[in-house]
């Protein structure tokens, strides 16, 4: 590992993990081990490409601009996104929701795109977002076809209790995974948030892996009703094929 | 108290959510879907329309859990299913005695919140009602319990759900949608931390009308 690449990480890191709050060059020094004069070297460089930015009164530093710059490249170049684009803009309009598309990272599910429900309410921009996996429609669907070791390892901790109906054991959550198989869609019933419901279906690549999931989300009841909640589950298992598809993903769901 | 002060208490929670309807969506607006005023509102509104055909002989008791089921069939969404336990708790602690203390007022606040915390798996500190509905029932439990008068209780209470709201802005929400937002939920006061303050001062005045 080259040092002062791994150190500029480091520090850029901190600096997202202290926001709102800016920190300054002692402090960033104490927390990360380096000495003060390294830590005010790196922070020059940075913040000539645009990384890192100082606050104009307290010398404190932050994030610069140009990190949201680096982001949208990585949103950009993302080809789930990128094809999923038009797919989600469909399943808004058809389904009358909003939609939401994930890729599992860790023990999460981040949000790469999100389309509004099309309606004239304000709603606020979930991407980059990170959903727990166990308790949402979108990382169902991506758990019930993702490798059993990783399966494995990420359900080996403890499943956080986020509402009354969150599945905390891992029993129950193998049991719902087995019925997400089944019925080739994830539905979340104010197992993250009380009050809101969700369907997602999985989305593969051309190795026939597991990319990420697509769903619409919606207050628990406009979901409560069976038949319509049915014929969402197919407008989403829809929509996810046709982005697996053109993905090059010769089956969906893709063969175990 | 009786049946009476609990109608005044839900009709002045109506008025002042109301009253407070724009605001709520505003903050709502900066952490959620800013739909928290309208659906508050409509709720409550709601509940407010149903008090006028009921009539007086149910208990606070029972009233309140009716009323609870009232409102969560009115609204949708998180505050619909959170008023409606929360009120059911409350009710369910009052019993079916037609006349309530202090004491069991407190013990309705505490039903209100473990019904809250039950259903949300919320803690004090995540960003939700519990932080101010948590501090007004433990207010109240001790004001009444050191012996202050109810009138000098609910001014403590109300201070105490104030006060607890007011934290909210600072606190980085572990629970709801807003949850995922992260760090960038930190510095927006708690749409429902507040709507739950008012409902408190609400209670607080009716009390203080004299409607026992």
């Amino acid at each position: 590992m080259i040092q002062s690449v791994d150190r500029a990480s480091r520090i850029l890191k901190a600096l997202s993990a202290g926001a709102p709050e800016r920190l300054g060059v002692s402090e960033l020094s104490e927390r990360l081990g380096f000495a003060k004069g390294t830590v005010h070297g790196l922070l020059r460089t940075l913040q000539a490409h645009g990384l890192v930015e100082q606050h104009r009164e307290t010398g404190k530093y932050q994030l610069g601009a140009g990190v949201l710059e680096l982001s949208a490249g990585y949103l950009d170049n993302n080809e789930l996104r990128t094809r999923a684009l038009a797919w989600s803009e469909l399943l808004a309009v058809r389904s009358g929701e909003s939609v939401r598309v994930g890729v599992p990272n860790g023990r999460g599910i981040v949000i790469i795109h999100h389309v509004f429900r099309p309606d004239a309410s304000l709603q606020i921009l979930e991407v980059g977002a990170v959903l727990p996996l166990h308790a949402t429609a979108l990382g169902k669907a991506a758990l019930a076809y993702m490798p059993s070791e990783v399966v494995d390892e990420i359900l080996s901790g403890e499943l956080p209790r986020l509402t009354a109906h969150t599945r905390v054991t891992r029993e129950a959550l193998m049991d719902d995974l087995e019925g997400v198989r089944e019925r080739r869609y994830a539905l979340e019933s104010e197992e993250a948030v009380i009050g809101d419901s969700a369907i997602a279906a999985p989305i593969f690549e051309r190795r026939g892996g597991l990319v990420g999931a697509i769903g619409i989300a919606a207050p628990q009841e406009r979901l409560a009703d069976g038949e319509r909640q049915s014929s969402l589950a197919d407008s989403v298992i829809e929509v996810a094929r046709s982005i697996s598809r053109d993905l090059g993903a010769p089956t969906w769901p893709a063969v175990g | 108290m009786n049946s009476r002060t609990v109608r005044a208490w839900l009709r002045l929670a109506a008025v002042s959510i109301q009253e407070q309807r724009d605001y709520l969506t505003q903050l709502d607006a900066a952490i959620g879907d800013a739909d928290h005023g309208s659906n508050m509102s409509r709720g409550f509104t709601a509940l407010k329309t149903w008090l006028d055909t009921r009539d007086d002989d149910v208990a606070p008791g029972p009233l309140l859990m009716a009323a609870g089921v009232t409102l969560a069939a009115a609204i949708g969404g998180a505050s619909g299913a959170l008023w409606g336990t929360a009120l059911r708790g409350a009710g369910a602690a009052l019993g079916e005695d037609a006349e309530f203390d202090g004491l069991q007022l407190a013990a309705a606040l505490e039903g209100a919140l473990d019904a809250v915390v039950q259903l949300g798996a919320a803690a004090a500190g995540d960003k939700t009602m519990v932080d101010a509905l948590g501090p007004a029932a433990q207010a109240l439990r001790e004001q009444i319990g050191n012996g202050a008068g109810l009138a000098a209780a609910l001014r403590a209470t109300r201070q105490a759900g104030e006060d607890g709201m007011k934290a909210t802005a600072l606190m980085q929400a572990r629970k709801g949608r807003a949850s995922y937002l992260g760090e960038r939920s930190i510095g927006h006061q708690d749409p429902g931390a507040t709507s739950t303050s008012l409902i408190i001062s609400a209670l607080e005045e009716a009390v203080n009308s004299g409607c026992d």
